[in-house]
């Protein structure tokens, strides 16, 4: 930035304060695919018998892997899905339609905003077993779009406060309809907040502990975050080697993400989610 | 009503839908389960009416005569006409006539017995179950018998030919009933327990540290690469992005690889004569630095991100031209940086304080709220009381009153917050009337 | 998308299994899917769930030869984070009508699930006084009674143990037959908790263990710290009554003796919350002098931890009495086979045979050794594996005969919970142990009413 400055100091500081979080990302990726003689901290063996998990059968009463890998694909793409659409929609309605009680709506979507639905986890189990959705991957699914929306809303309609509204006018200038000029006109002006959006819910559903834990305990709905966690709470199994590789294999697509999207997600995060 | 009117509605509806499903109706629910004594032993969708050992004994409790406990308490089995009738419709001619012929007039006080007795029988059923469901028919009493409604029960006492007066009829219903019932006993439990005022210090605690931290460091860190040429700068932002992204329960998992007794920072101090030991669990203390760590540095990305890009916004100029004027870096920071960063800071501050009071995930994963229950604060209570403890004991009610104080809590700040940072100015009226 | 999903893997599942029905040619088959959740259940106790799948391939031969064609599919189901993530899995399920047909859980357990009707009694499908069900113990048969109703088979029995290494007590002045006779003088109430502070002080002052080692415990809430209680005089439930009881004094003692020995620095002030990774090997290399813990850890201790000879390095006894009002006494806390509430009548039948067949005593005893728990029946000692295995003769005679369990009662859970809570406010100097048990009768009065008796 300015020259006069000497930076060096300031580097070192802060490589030194970043030491936990590099050293347990280098260890991250070094122990799935090394051992360490106990008490050591330096590797001496390669192998891969740490990634065993993926191709072994399941032990008995424990999951598949791969199913447990689908599951958690379905979970993240539809929540992701269903936060954008309806997000879409009811951000240009609240950010430029004419409609009754919409400064309750948006008010009231702030404050959803502000308190997690964890809380109120035991009714949202009697809503979902009211509909029939306890202990199925559709039930957490809805659940945790209902939890990424209020937020999904507000992104959506900063996004749609942005776009001109001489383009609007102009569509309806032509004879167009209000719907026809939303989706002819407006939409491609906000493709940039869809993608980020989609991927900010793909991210947090992908990342999802708790929902899926409590509403969703059968086998057959597993996602990899119970999975990996029922894993580390085997307490005759503390096993950190296969911890990290079940850990990096959960964590791939995410690390994909980030390495592509790195500059972008800092400007999603930038828009304000929870701490 | 206008056009745009009904497509405004219409967009809504999925979300409204959804919201009102998952959001709404729950925040209802929970304030109506808060005035009940909803648990794991009542069930959630309602009981039934049983007299057990346990009912007899809180009936002598609660002044219901003696004599006719007694008599309720009798579980007796008599072979009589009517339920031999009954096997005979049930389980053919030829078990009920034999029954008849080798049984008929006896008492038995238990269905073991009975049961012991039918065996014996050339005629009985095969299936074990069948045989229990022919001894049924003989049961004279309402011991250990489940009815689903109070009419049916009542019913089946009065076939007992116990006589109820109009109090013992209220009495023996209130006490053989096995569902919840309301009461505001929750509210009363929530003051006057000493565990509640523990959580609620540390939630203090927790959200004070934590959120310092966040602010604080966040603030450091966008100061910082604010300065750095603009690689390094990238790099470290991208480093410290991590923890925000990486999934709650591996971020956690890798804080426990660094902190156990056989893991990193034990087996790195030992060189140095440390004695290993569970830096996260150890100790109060060591269990707070790390729980502040934790969430600490997930929110001091945040911090650090919208701070960085507010930071951005200052014209290079100005900067050059303090510089031209011999301001050192503190001074520069102090008057140019910081004033710009008031309102970034204000919303973090006020976003995070929900966020934190509220959220528990990586307590939860990290700590669970130990050592003994040092780091347990509300909302892993309340998750605690209603879901997740050892004994399987899920207080539903009890923990939907404390979720209720969370709700409370919530709304009352947001409104605040609303206010505060000027919502109604949010709120631009539509251009297009149509 | 996840709709279609659903859809497509029940459709399949249809197929497969219709054509499988077409292929056996039987019009009588009958399929059915077994669902069986187990908590807590680590390798060594696979079977828990095995037993399950045994007992099936048993079930259907006997059908076949009846000439019934019967089809079982055994789901089993054990990764659960752990007891509590369990017991709501278990909980919720049931309260929306997807209970598992079979869990294997704790005996108290039952007390609330029936009050809230989520499973039904076992000997309403299964005969009592037939085999291997006539020949369970009948104490255990007992504890998986409520109300005189028996809602579950026991699954396993264990019993809890005070284990003392010996080396650290040959060095404080023991001799080995000295050390040979503990476990008679435990049992005799010679050897109390006054002994134990006193032998953990010389071991401290020696240095043979380090400050916190002295006495060991359990790090975390258990039916253990219930045998503390008893120790010091404490009843849990009125005979009379079946209320539960508060025994102040008892209570009072039982507190301050941690805070005693936290005091003498035989044990440290933050041990509660200690991981069970580190307890376990600590405990197993002779860090502790003393220590209490569960007949199955033998198996972590000598599989895991490696500890080769496990009889020549410990020694294990009653939990010793407190005091002159106590005894030595030990809990067991058998896990059960309870059967959920099913609209499948003919489901939580079958269920109940599956568990009554798995009760076999050949079949339990794969069980038992495998994981260092004890038998459940009689002829369990007649069956060569059980006979032969050291630990377990040896763990059946000394303990079992002195055991009790917890009671069933509907809110145990909130006395156990609340007592737990008081002693970490004791353990941890944050109160005093009489303040400490003000509290938790404070507590357990508001929480418990009538449910509760003072004394």
């Amino acid at each position: 930035m300015s020259s006069n400055f000497r930076s060096w100091p300031m580097t070192l500081l802060l490589g030194f304060l970043s030491l936990p979080i590099i050293v347990m990302m280098v260890y991250l990726f070094v122990d799935t695919v090394t051992d360490t003689t106990a008490g050591s901290l330096i590797p001496d063996r390669f192998t891969l018998e740490h990634w065993r998990f993926l191709f072994d059968a399941p032990q008995a009463g424990r999951s598949n892997i791969w199913s447990v890998t689908l599951n958690t694909f379905i979970f993240a793409c539809s929540t992701s899905a269903i936060v954008v659409m309806t997000s879409l929609t009811s951000g240009y309605a609240l950010s430029r339609l004419n409609m009754p009680y919409r400064r309750l709506l948006l008010g009231g979507v702030l404050t959803l905003h502000a308190f997690p639905t964890v809380t109120l986890i035991i009714s949202i189990f009697l809503m979902l077993q009211m509909t029939g959705l306890y202990n199925s991957l559709l039930g957490v699914i809805l659940v945790k779009t209902a939890l990424e929306l209020p937020l999904g809303i507000w992104v959506m309609k900063g996004f749609y406060d942005t776009v001109p509204w001489e383009i609007e006018m102009a569509g309806l200038t032509d004879g167009a309809s209000r719907f026809t000029v939303w989706r002819r006109l407006v939409l491609p002006q906000v493709h940039p907040g869809l993608a980020a959006l989609g991927l900010f819910s793909f991210l947090a559903a992908w990342s999802e502990y708790i929902l899926p834990q409590v509403l969703a305990p059968d086998g057959a709905s597993q996602v990899l975050a119970t999975y990996l966690q029922n894993l580390i709470k085997d307490d005759r199994a503390p096993d950190f080697n296969m911890f990290k590789s079940v850990g990096l294999f959960y964590a791939m697509p995410v690390m994909i993400i980030y390495l592509i999207f790195n500059q972008k997600l800092m400007n999603i995060y930038g828009g304000g989610t929870k701490g | 009503m206008r056009r745009a009117h009904l497509l405004g509605l219409g967009f809504m509806t999925p979300a409204l839908i959804i919201v009102f499903l998952f959001f709404l109706a729950p925040v209802v629910l929970t304030a109506v389960f808060s005035f009940t004594s909803m648990s794991s032993g009542t069930g959630i969708s309602g009981g039934a009416y049983e007299i057990n050992e346990q009912t007899l004994r809180s009936l002598t409790d609660r002044g219901f005569p003696k004599a006719k406990s007694e008599k309720l308490g009798h579980d007796l089995y008599r072979i009589g006409e009517e339920g031999l009738g009954a096997v005979e419709a049930d389980f053919g001619k030829a078990f009920a006539d034999e029954i008849r012929a080798e049984l008929s007039g006896e008492l038995f006080e238990g269905r073991r017995d009975l049961e012991r007795e039918l065996k014996k029988l050339r005629s009985r059923p095969r299936s074990i179950r069948d045989l229990k469901k022919a001894a049924d028919l003989f049961k004279r009493s309402v011991l250990n018998t489940r009815f689903e409604s109070e009419t049916a029960f009542l019913d089946g006492v009065g076939e007992t030919g116990v006589e109820l007066t109009a109090d013992d009829q209220a009495v023996l219903v209130k006490t053989a009933y096995t569902g919840w019932s309301w009461t505001t006993a929750n509210y009363e439990l929530i003051t006057s327990m000493a565990s509640t005022w523990r959580a609620a210090k540390n939630t203090a605690f927790y959200v004070l540290l934590t959120l310092s931290f966040n602010v604080g460091f966040g603030l450091f860190l966008a100061i910082t690469t604010f300065y750095l040429p603009k690689g390094q700068a990238a790099i470290f932002r991208a480093i410290w992005i991590l923890p925000r992204i990486l999934p709650p329960v591996l971020y956690v998992m890798m804080w426990k690889w660094l902190t156990w007794d056989t893991g990193f920072l034990s087996i790195f101090l030992s060189n140095f004569g440390v004695e290993p030991r569970n830096w996260m669990l150890n100790s109060d203390i060591n269990a707070w630095v790390c729980i502040v760590l934790i969430n600490g540095f997930v929110g001091a990305s945040l911090g650090m991100i919208l701070f960085s890009s507010a930071l951005r916004a200052i014209p290079p100029s100005m900067l050059a031209a303090s510089e031209v004027d011999g301001a050192n870096r503190w001074q520069q920071i102090r008057h140019i940086l910081l004033p710009q960063l008031q309102w970034p800071i204000l919303f973090t501050t006020s976003y995070q304080t929900l966020s934190l009071l509220t959220s528990f995930d990586y307590i939860y994963l990290s700590t669970d709220g130990g050592p003994g229950r040092s780091t347990e604060v509300w909302a892993l209570y309340t998750f605690h009381t209603a879901l997740n403890n050892y004994g399987g004991v899920l207080q539903y009610g009890l923990g939907a009153a404390l979720a209720l104080v969370l709700v409370v809590i919530g709304i009352a700040a947001s409104l605040f917050y609303l206010r505060l940072f000027k919502f109604n100015e949010l709120v631009s009226q539509p251009r297009i009337e149509q | 998308m996840t709709k279609f999903t659903h859809f497509l893997r029940q459709t399949t599942a249809v197929a497969v299994l219709g054509l499988a029905s077409a292929l056996s040619g039987q019009a009588l088959a009958k399929d059915l899917t077994i669902t069986v959740w187990a908590g807590g259940t680590n390798d060594a106790d696979i079977y828990r769930l095995d037993a399950i799948e045994m007992a099936a391939d048993i079930l259907s031969r006997e059908w076949e030869i009846r000439g019934e064609d019967l089809n079982i599919t055994v789901d089993k189901k054990r990764d659960f984070a752990g007891w509590a993530e369990f017991k709501q899995a278990v909980t919720l399920a049931a309260e929306s009508g997807s209970a598992p047909n079979i869990v294997v859980t704790s005996h108290l357990d039952i007390a609330p699930w029936s009050q809230a009707g989520l499973i039904v009694p076992v000997e309403d499908y299964v005969d009592m006084d037939s085999w291997p069900l006539n020949n369970i113990y009948d104490n255990l048969m007992e504890i998986t009674s409520y109300n005189g109703i028996v809602y579950g088979l026991p699954q396993d029995a264990e019993s809890r143990p005070f284990f003392f290494w010996r080396d650290t007590m040959k060095a404080i002045g023991y001799s080995d037959e000295e050390i040979d006779a503990l476990p008679a003088k435990v049992e005799a109430g010679e050897y109390t908790f006054a002994n134990i502070l006193e032998d953990g002080k010389k071991a401290l002052e020696m240095e043979l263990v380090q400050p916190g080692y002295g006495f060991y415990p359990r790090p975390s809430n258990g039916p253990d710290y219930a045998q503390f209680y008893q120790s010091f005089g404490g009843q849990l439930q009125d005979s009379e009554t079946g209320k539960l009881v508060l025994d102040k004094q008892a209570m009072t003692d039982f507190y301050q003796f941690f805070a005693d020995a936290v005091e003498a620095g035989l044990t440290r002030k933050n041990h509660i919350g200690t991981e069970w990774d580190q307890w376990y090997a600590e405990v197993a290399s002779g860090k502790a002098a003393m220590w209490h813990g569960g007949t199955w850890h033998y198996a972590r201790y000598t599989g895991k931890e490696g500890l080769d000879d496990f009889f020549g390095n410990i020694q294990f006894s009653l939990i010793p009495a407190g005091n002159e009002n106590g005894r030595a006494n030990t809990i067991t806390h058998p896990l059960a086979y309870l059967l959920t509430a099913q609209e499948d009548e003919e489901a939580i039948e079958i269920a109940a045979q599956l568990i009554k067949i798995a009760s076999e005593p050949r079949i339990n005893t794969l069980h038992a050794i495998k994981s260092a728990h004890l038998g459940i029946s009689h002829e369990q000692s007649n069956i060569e594996l059980y006979a032969n295995d050291r630990w377990a003769a040896e763990a059946t005679e000394r303990l079992l005969p002195h055991a009790n369990a917890q009671p069933n009662h509907l809110n145990y859970g909130k006395f156990s919970e609340a007592m737990f809570k008081g002693l970490e406010t004791a353990w941890t100097g944050t109160k005093t142990p009489a303040e400490a048990v003000a509290e938790v009768e404070a507590e357990l009065t508001a929480v418990l009413g009538d449910d509760l008796i003072v004394r």
